[in-house]
Order: structure tokens, then sequence, then C-alpha cells
């Protein structure tokens, strides 16, 4: 940085600002690059595993072990480009087959539980929602201290014992056992409050002057003005029922309605041979579920932020 | 609390007016049939679980054969003799120690490096919540390939710096502090977004009448931001304690509580004794008296946060 001192001084026109000023300007421009090698040295320290991961699905077997020492640009960058670990995994292969890999029939399962739950988290948790925020009821204050305490049960500690209750209702090896379990959920009640008490009153009133009743109230002028509450809470249940493992690892042994994270843990990673394969798995588990993170990372940090859950 | 579910007063009036007691009872019953099903989930799912868990505890319990003999509180006096249970407590507690306070020291220094509003603070800000967003599940295969003693990515990494090859999983001094490291790198954005949140809710005056009194950078951290930010932290410390405590998969995805159980999370040995020894009874008591340290926990913590607030 001194030769650029030494040169803009040798320059009238820069000089004539005045050598504090170039060297403010110089500053400035150290400043700005020590911010940016900061940033990706940052972003780095959180990316590598999924670069790694991503590169490393598309890639030779062989080759991942290859380049790893010594450590450079290949390390991660296939030489060889492929896509036999997706096919595989994927049952669409003789190979794929021969390990009785189905992860298209897991993704679907996962899929399917997923928008299961969201679709009834969304009409069951918008309904008490809306009951706790505008309707009359004696003693409300009771009912919603016994929502908001289900908060205080550990959600991992329990998995054993929820086990139990769902074994008695005869619902375990069911899809049943993991949509039913979680169609109502405390967080999201508590976050749609938050939206619906930013309505004004006066709507409901006037619809129940013109003779509406709740339900027509909540679809017709609720649902409308909580959209961003709906948005949200519907992006962070399918996060949240997209990367559940514990449940459906117990409540679940049929590998035919097993979802994808279940799978991947037992089909691919237990036998610890094939990389590629393990790979590929954990990218297609991941990599939907990431992009929607960033195409909607607005509401997801104001969803978490606003109630200060996970999922 | 009673702020949120206050009942507008048009609501009342309205009812009034009708008058019939009828149609009020009418009105009421459909109201309930709003909550219903909530109330119907929580009950089953989240209250009966643990009411089932206690009666379980005091039978015997297989999961083939069903309830066995009724057996008092002897699995619980089997627990307090139980040195698995004890060094699995150990195990947990060593790694909420570890976790939280360099979880969240962390994650305010990061809070504070991207709360700019530029291009590239917003980019780094979507990286620290890459993990966040990713299942556990899928990060600790991930993480359990990049420690792999010979074929992992931090081995190589380490390579640069002429470190040898080190054994993390496989070694039980070290297990637990490679789960440690994993895990506060995937919920390092999780507090993150809670003291940004925190950060913003700060009034920037704050901070030019103290640049103005001849305060430096420091004095303003120590004397404005941690003192105003203090019952976002203790949120953030309440919340991610009792979450830590219930570390389980990446116990059971990278060392199955090995080596030498130097990584059995008490969730973890919960599961065991319930699906790998099908010993039901044992489990419930263990996971009652979880529970009931979690409560405790979060009952001191609450005091806390309450007299904060």
């Amino acid at each position: 940085m001194a030769t650029t001192t030494n040169s803009s001084q040798q320059t009238g026109v820069v000089r004539s600002q005045g050598p504090s000023q170039t060297a403010k300007l110089t500053q400035r421009v150290i400043r700005n690059l020590l911010w940016a090698v900061l940033y990706i040295v940052i972003s780095l320290i959180f990316l590598i595993p999924f670069i790694w991961m991503i590169f490393g699905s598309v890639r030779d077997e062989s080759e991942i072990f290859k380049y790893l020492y010594p450590f450079g640009w290949h390390t991660f960058f296939p030489v060889h480009w492929t896509l036999t670990h997706y096919l595989d995994v994927l049952g669409l292969t003789p190979a794929g087959k021969l390990a009785d890999l189905h992860f298209g029939l897991n993704i679907f399962n996962s899929f399917f539980v997923s928008t299961a739950v969201v679709v009834s988290s969304l009409v069951f948790n918008t309904m008490g929602a809306y009951f706790f925020a505008r309707l009359p009821f004696p003693h409300k204050n009771l009912l919603f201290v016994y929502v908001i305490a289900t908060l205080l049960v550990p959600l991992e500690v329990t998995m054993v014992p929820l086990y139990i209750v769902v074994r008695s209702l005869h619902l375990q090896d069911t899809y049943w056992s993991m949509i039913v379990p979680w169609f109502a959920s405390p967080f999201v009640i508590f976050s749609l409050i938050q939206f619906m008490r930013d309505i004004p009153y006066d709507l409901d009133e006037a619809a129940l002057i013109d003779g509406a009743g709740y339900f027509t109230i909540l679809w017709k002028v609720i649902v409308p003005n909580a959209t961003a509450g709906l948005v949200t809470n519907a992006l962070l249940e399918f996060q949240f029922i997209w990367n559940l493992f514990f449940w459906p690892l117990i409540a679940v042994n049929n590998p035919r309605i097993q979802v994808l994270q279940v799978a991947i843990s037992g089909t691919l990673s237990q036998t610890q041979q094939y990389w590629g394969r393990t790979f590929a798995g954990a990218s297609l588990a991941s990599v939907p579920v990431i992009l929607i993170f960033l195409i909607f990372q607005r509401y997801y940090v104001a969803g978490v932020a606003t109630t200060g859950i996970k999922g | 609390m009673a702020q949120i579910v206050n009942t507008p007063s048009y609501v009342k009036d309205v009812a009034a007016t009708e008058g019939l007691m009828s149609q009020r009872r009418r009105r009421m019953i459909i109201a309930f049939l709003f909550i219903l099903p909530a109330l119907i989930n929580f009950t089953l799912f989240r209250y009966l679980p643990i009411i089932a868990s206690f009666r379980t505890s005091l039978y015997q319990y297989s999961l083939l054969g069903g309830y066995g003999s009724f057996i008092g509180f002897e699995h619980y006096t089997r627990l307090i003799h139980d040195p698995v249970f004890w060094k699995s407590l150990g195990v947990t507690t060593r790694f909420v120690i570890y976790k939280v306070p360099i979880q969240i020291v962390l994650s305010l220094g990061l809070a504070m490096l991207v709360q700019r509003e530029t291009f590239g603070a917003g980019v780094v800000r979507s990286a620290i919540l890459t993990p966040m967003v990713t299942s556990i599940i899928i990060l600790s295969i991930l993480w359990a390939m990049m420690y792999h003693s010979q074929l992992g990515l931090i081995q190589s990494i380490l390579g640069i710096f002429g470190i040898p090859h080190l054994s993390i999983l496989s070694n039980p001094n070290r297990a637990l502090i490679g789960i440690t490291i994993m895990m506060i790198w995937k919920d390092l954005g999780f507090s993150m977004i809670i003291l940004l949140a925190g950060l913003k809710g700060i009034p920037g005056e704050y901070y030019d009448a103290a640049l103005v009194d001849g305060a430096n950078k420091w004095q303003a951290f120590t004397q404005i931001t941690v003192p105003l930010l203090k019952p976002v932290l203790m949120f953030v410390i309440v919340t991610q304690t009792v979450f830590s405590f219930q570390v389980f998969v990446p116990v059971y995805q990278m060392t199955k509580g090995g080596p030498l159980d130097s990584t059995k999370a008490i969730v973890y040995y919960i599961y065991q004794q319930g699906f790998s020894y099908q010993d039901m009874g044992y489990a419930s008591a263990l996971a009652m008296v979880t529970l009931a340290i979690l409560l405790v926990i979060s009952y001191f913590q609450m005091r806390f946060l309450r007299a904060e607030a």
C-alpha cells in the first residue's frame, strides 16, 4: 500500500487533495478488503460441508479420496462428472436395485407426510389462534395456559413416551403415526395469535352484524388478512416435519412407508462403503429445503425471531 | 398473556343485544369447536405421554410382551444405582456446558458483524443460516464423514497446517468435543437470528449519545448493548440449554454413545433402554427423571427471565 501513496503523491491531481485524504482513501480500501476476506472466510466455514457434499455426489467414487491430499482445488471440484450415484439411490440402476434403494419412494413419503402435516396444521392452528385472538369464551385464559404449557414439554425426552401412546392407539407403523401427533402446535398457535391481533376488530364486527358466522368471518376476513403469518408458519412447519428424524425412526418400521431422513441413515451411512451414494442421498434430502429457505428467507427469519422457536 | 386473549368488547355487546340465552350458548359451543381439535391433540400427544410414561415406569413392560407385573418404584431405585445413568447425566451436562456459552458468545459476535444492511452481510447471514435449516441427521452423516480419521475432509484441511491424522469420533477424549463443535456450528444461526432481532430493538440514538460522551466501542458494547440485550440473551440461554440437554441424533448417528460411553447422552440412553434392550419400563423411568430435571432447569431460568422483565 505504501507504493500507492507514493505514486499518488507524484501525480498533481491527487496531491491537490492533500495527503490525509489519500491516506483515508487507502485506509477505506484496506478496510473493505479486510471485511470481504472476513466475510468469505465465515461463509466458507458454514458452507464447505455442503460444497463437499454436492460436488462429491456428482463425481466418481474413487475421486473423492484420490484428491484428498494434498488439499487443493480438486479436493472439491470433480474431474470426471457423473450422475450414477443419484440413479443408484433412486433405484434406477441394477446396482441400486441390488442394494434395495428406493429413495424415490422415500422422497414421496417425506413429501406426503410433510404436506399432510402442513395442511392439517394450518387448518387446526388457525382455528385455535382465531379462538384465542377474537372469540368470546369464559375462562379463556385457563385454556390458553393449558395450550402454552405444552411448550414446557421437552420434545426429544417425550418421544419414547409418545410412542407408548401411539402404540396403544394402534397407529404405529402407519402414515397416521407420522402425521397425527403434529396437526396442532403451540408454537404455531402462539405465532398466529400475534398476526391476528393486528387485524382491526371493526372488520369482524361488521361481518357479525351482517349475520356472518364465526367460520365465515375466519375464512373471509381473518385468513386473507393473515397470509404473511400463514406462509411463515407453513414454511417453518414444512421444514420441521421434513427434517424430523427421531420420531419416524421409532414410529415406523416398514421401509416402504419410511421417510427419506431415516432411509438415508439406515441404508447408506451405516455400511460406510458408498460415499458417493451417501452424498447423493444427503443432497436430495437437504438441497430442496435449503433452496426453499433461500427463496423465502425473509419469512423464515421473521418467524423464528417473533416466536423464538425451531419449527 | 391476559392481553393476548382479551375478548373484544363489541362481541359481548352483540351477544347481549341478542338477548336469548340459547343463542349465546349456541355461539359459545361453536366457539369451543374452534379450539377443540388443538385441545384433543395436546391432551393426547403432549400430556398423555407423560402420564402413560409414569404409569409404564411402575411396571415391567416390554415391547413384545406388553405390561407385566407392577413393581412400584423399583425402576427408580435401579436408576439411582445405575452407573451408566450417572455417566450419561455427566456427559449431557458437559455437552451443555461446553456448547451453550461458546455458542452464545459466537452468535452475539456474528450478529454484530452481519447486522449491517449490505450485500456482503446478507450473503454471510444466509450462509450462517444454512446449517440451521438442514436436518440434523444429514449434518451428522456429513460430519462423521468429515471427521473420518483417514478419508475425512477435516484431515485434509488439517494437513495444510502439517497436522497428522487425528482420530476424533473414535477417541474417547475427543468424540464429545467433535459432536459439540458440530452442534455449535449448526445452532449458531438460530441464536444469531434472535440476537439480531434484539440488536435491532436498541435505538441508535443510545450509541450516538455514548459517542458524544466520548465512549469507545468497547464501552458502548458493555454499557449499552449487553444490558439492553439481557432479556433476549437470557431467553436464548434458557431455550438453548433445554434444547441442548436433549441431544440425540448426532449421538445416534456418529458414535452410538461410544467410545466407552463417552458420548452417551441421556436421551440416547433412554432410546437404547427402550428400543435396543426392549425395556420400556426402565426407559420410562429414565424419561420421567430427565423430564423432572428439565422442568427444574426451566423453572429457575424462568424466574431469572421474570426478574429481568
